[in-house]
Formats: structure tokens, sequence, C-alpha cells
């Protein structure tokens, strides 16, 4: 592929190039910083997968860790997030639930069942061939296969009992955590992401950061907070945590538009996107992106993309696999992404695993709390800010982390008499 | 490939399949995720449970002041058999 047929622009200092093997024997280069994901888009390679009823093709919808459809093989593990996945040299990358390369014939399900399929009344008699569907079913459906080898190292465990646990280093978690430990008190700091995709214009994350680490449950009854880091080419750690406090910066997702073709590789979020881009020190031409959303908050992202936002409304149809263009009711704008802004939603699930409650606000399930940020109380005292609290944007969220975390040292209870080890 | 629009990827869910069983009569979140499978792939309904209760509010099928979300048990992120055998402990020694 030509370097102009490239979808992204490099205009920074050149990074080092570092190679990418795709579905067997396909060579592409990335650049030192990329994500899998946009290494990927750049060369306009969007399928990544098949969808699991009708057989669409699917690529990277959030590139935030969110979605699920950017799940791919990785050096021989299957169901990596392609987006939170940094290239290193001679990684390998296959793409999943598809039966073989190239044209599938399975997409014929997609052609067939034109109106729509209702599995609880399809092929469900005679018996026979109900069962033949379901074994057909099980097989198309799958999430890849298991890995190709037994890890080099087993996981190991690890329990911590820190003063607070802070789960998200946006920029609501990344305020708290500067009030927290600079109050002196011993705090474990945990996001998902890689360092990479967590720097700001101030820099990339503190040290103390443990990155790549996923919070995946809440388990009140036993005071535990259960989490892994998954740091490539190492052991994964699986960590239980007892902490005194916790304080939640989670964030916000961003959902889909229902619009026709809404599915199509090449459909983002664009929120998304803009942090890939700027992780990568990359950007796209005006042409290649347009937003679709509504409001100050489509509008501020279409800015930072370069492009302009179009309302759902004046939307008749995507077009193209991969995305080639957006037939609206008054014309036709060619694109080769198209990036979804719609109000983001609390990532509220982390919270209310903790026993928090939420509301339905504008768009999404807000993370009720009091006036200091408390959303629960027992067994410990856990704080939410930022974005999960409801939108509020980068800014005001930092503003608030700020806030919640010298509320939450007002309330830390001074060290107990008892040795820690006492405690559960 | 015939035009369709998505409320949920994961389990390829569309605008016209939530309708057809909010036309059977179902309207509330768990009921619909139950018919649908809405929700209840790789994602745990990040993407499509606000889109969903939207889609409800707008249609005037469910009380915006009391609608809750369906449980989203753990795990909330991917964690691996092998990490979660790792929390075992150890066997006793026979």
């Amino acid at each position: 592929m030509d370097a102009d047929e490239r979808l992204l622009l490099r205009p920074g200092p050149e990074r080092p190039a570092v190679s990418v093997r795709w579905d067997r024997d396909r060579l592409v280069t990335a650049r030192r910083g990329d994500t899998v994901s946009l290494a990927l888009l750049d060369q306009g390679i969007l399928e990544t997968s098949r969808s699991a009823k009708y057989r669409r093709p699917r690529g990277p919808y959030c590139l935030q860790g969110d979605c699920g459809t950017c799940l791919v093989r990785i050096d021989g593990l299957p169901n990596r997030r392609a987006c939170l996945t940094a290239v290193r040299e001679g990684i390998r990358v296959e793409p999943q639930n598809r039966l073989i390369s190239g044209p599938d014939p399975t997409v014929l399900i997609d052609t067939m069942m034109r109106s729509g399929m209702d599995h609880h009344h399809f092929m469900v008699r005679p018996r026979v061939v109900n069962q033949i569907m379901q074994g057909v079913a099980r097989n198309l459906t799958g999430f890849g296969t298991l890995p190709d080898r037994e890890p080099e190292h087993p996981a190991r465990h690890e329990i911590h009992r820190p003063d607070v646990l802070v789960v998200g280093a946006g920029p609501a978690g990344r305020a708290a955590w500067s009030v927290l430990s600079a109050a002196g008190l011993d705090v474990l700091w945990l996001d998902r992401r890689d360092r990479g995709g967590l720097g700001t214009e101030a820099g990339p994350p503190p040290e103390a950061l443990l990155p790549h680490t996923g919070v995946f449950g809440v388990y009140p009854q036993e005071q535990l907070w259960a989490a892994m880091s998954d740091v490539p080419e190492q052991a994964e750690v699986l960590r239980s945590i007892f902490p005194r406090q916790v304080l939640l910066a989670t964030g916000a997702r961003d959902p889909i538009i229902p619009l026709p073709n809404n599915d199509r590789p090449g459909v983002v979020a664009a929120r998304g996107l803009l942090r890939q881009l700027e992780r990568s020190g990359a950007r796209l031409r005006a042409d290649d992106v347009v937003v679709i959303g509504e409001g100050e908050h489509a509008a501020s992202l279409a800015e930072d993309l370069g492009t302009e936002a179009v309302a759902p409304e004046r939307v008749d149809r995507i077009e193209g696999n991969p995305v080639e263009a957006l037939r609206l009711r008054d014309g036709r704008r060619s694109c080769r992404l198209v990036a979804l802004a719609a109000p983001p939603a609390p990532a509220y699930e982390l919270a209310r695993q903790a026993g928090a409650s939420v509301a339905w606000e504008s768009g999404g399930f807000a993370v009720q709390r009091d006036d200091d940020g408390r959303c629960v109380r027992e067994p410990w005292p856990v704080w939410v800010a930022g974005d999960m609290t409801g939108y509020l944007g980068e800014r005001r969220a930092a503003m608030d982390g700020e806030r919640v975390a010298r509320a939450l040292l007002r309330n830390h209870p001074p060290a107990s008499p008892s040795s820690p080890s006492s405690r559960p | 490939m015939p035009r369709r629009s998505f409320v949920c990827r994961c389990e390829d869910v569309t605008l016209l399949e939530l309708d057809h069983a909010i036309e059977l009569g179902l309207s509330e979140v768990e009921e619909l995720k139950r018919y649908t499978g809405l929700g209840t792939g790789p994602c745990q309904g990040k993407e499509c449970m606000s889109v969903l209760v939207s889609h409800l509010v707008r249609r005037g099928l469910v009380d915006p002041t009391t609608v809750q979300p369906f449980t989203a048990r753990p795990p909330t992120e991917p964690v691996t058999l092998g990490a979660l055998a790792a929390g075992l402990p150890a066997e006793p020694e026979s």
C-alpha cells in the first residue's frame, strides 16, 4: 500500500518503525507507541472479526477497551484487546471468529435473514434441524480457540492492604492520586490501560501507577476488590485487594448510535479515536473522517479531529465495507472513518457491585453520591469522582477528582492500633 | 449486505429486533435482555445499555426516574482462568 493511502499523517518527529505480522503473512509497519488497532487502521485493515449471529464484518469501535469487537489473537493468545495492546517488534496478530481468510461463505446468513432472526423460533423444529443448527451456531459464535501453548510463567497471586485503592488514571483518578499520595497515604493506583495510553500534556503518568491492571470484581461480603495485571510477555498477577477506603474514577463509555450500518468496520467512537491519535502523535486528513453527533460534545470532538459533525437525524445510512461514505438525507459525504459522538455513559459497573445506586441522567446511568462524593459507607467507604458521576469532560473531571480526594482525606481514619494483618 | 441498525453489536441485536420484542409485550430492561440476548456478549452491556434505555425512555416504556440497568456481575474486565486459579489456597498435602 502506498504511503499516500495510509490513513494517518505523522507530522511530529519520526518514531521508530515496528513490524507487525497480520493474519499469517502480511507485514504491517507501525510506529512505536501505536496500539495494534491504530496500526491496522493506518493500513486500511478495518475488519478483525465476524459478528456472532449475522456473520457481518466487524472491527474496533470504542478504541478504549470497552466494546469487545477488536478482540484478536496476539502471539498465540486469544481474545486480546487490540485497542489496548501496544505494538512491539515482531508481534503476531490474527483475526478471530472467522472461518477462513478472504471471502467467508457464512455471510449468506446476513443476506438470507434480511428481516431479522428470532432465535426463539428459528429452526427449532423439526428436532433434527434444530440439532444441526445448534451445532453450527455453536461453532460460528465461539471466541477464538485456546492459546497455542501453556504460559511460560504461571500466574501469581498478590495480596494488598492499602489505605486507599484508586481505580482509574484518567483526569479524575490522576488528580485524586496526587492529593492522596501527597498526604502520605499508602495508595494502590490501578488502570487497565498501558502507560502510553495514559499520557497527557503534563507528561506520562507517575511511576506509582500500576498499568495493565483491570479491576474485574467487587465482593463486599469478603471486603475484597479483585484485579488482574496483564502485562504483555509477563506472568499474569491476580491481585486480592483489601483496602480501607476506595476511590473510583472509571470514567464513561461511548455508546453506539443506532443508525443503518452502524456496525461497519470503520465506524469508531470519536473520543477513543482522538485518544489513539494523541498517543501516536498522529492526525487524520479532514476529508477522511466525519463525526456523527449532536450539540457541544460532538462539535468539540469534531473540531479536535479537524472535521465537521453531522446530526444523526441527517444520516440516512453508512455506506461501504469498510466505510466509504455517509449517505445523508441531503447529499453524500465521502470518508474512510465515521466517528460517533453520543453523550458518554458513566461506567457504573464496579460502583454498583460495591453497593452504590445509579440513576438515569441525560443518556446514562450515573453513580449517586453524597455531597462529599461518597457512594458507599460499608464495609469500606467508596468515593466516586469524574465522568462516572455524569459526564463532566476532562477539566471538570480533574477538579472533581481533587475535591473528592480531599473529602476522603478528611474522612480517613487514623492508623488502626491492631496490626494490618489482623484485617481480612 | 442488508441495512441493519444495531443496538448491541456483540450479540447482533438490531433496532428492528428490539422493536419486535417490544411488540410482543416486553418492555423492561431485564425482559428485553433475556429475550434478545442484548448485553450478554463480551462487552456485557458497556456499549448497548444506555442505547437500550434511551430507546425505552423515548418510547415512553419505562419511567426514567426509576429505571435501573441489569446487574453487572464480575468479571467486568477480562480475567483468565489461570489468574483466578492462582488465587486458590494451596492444596493440602496428601
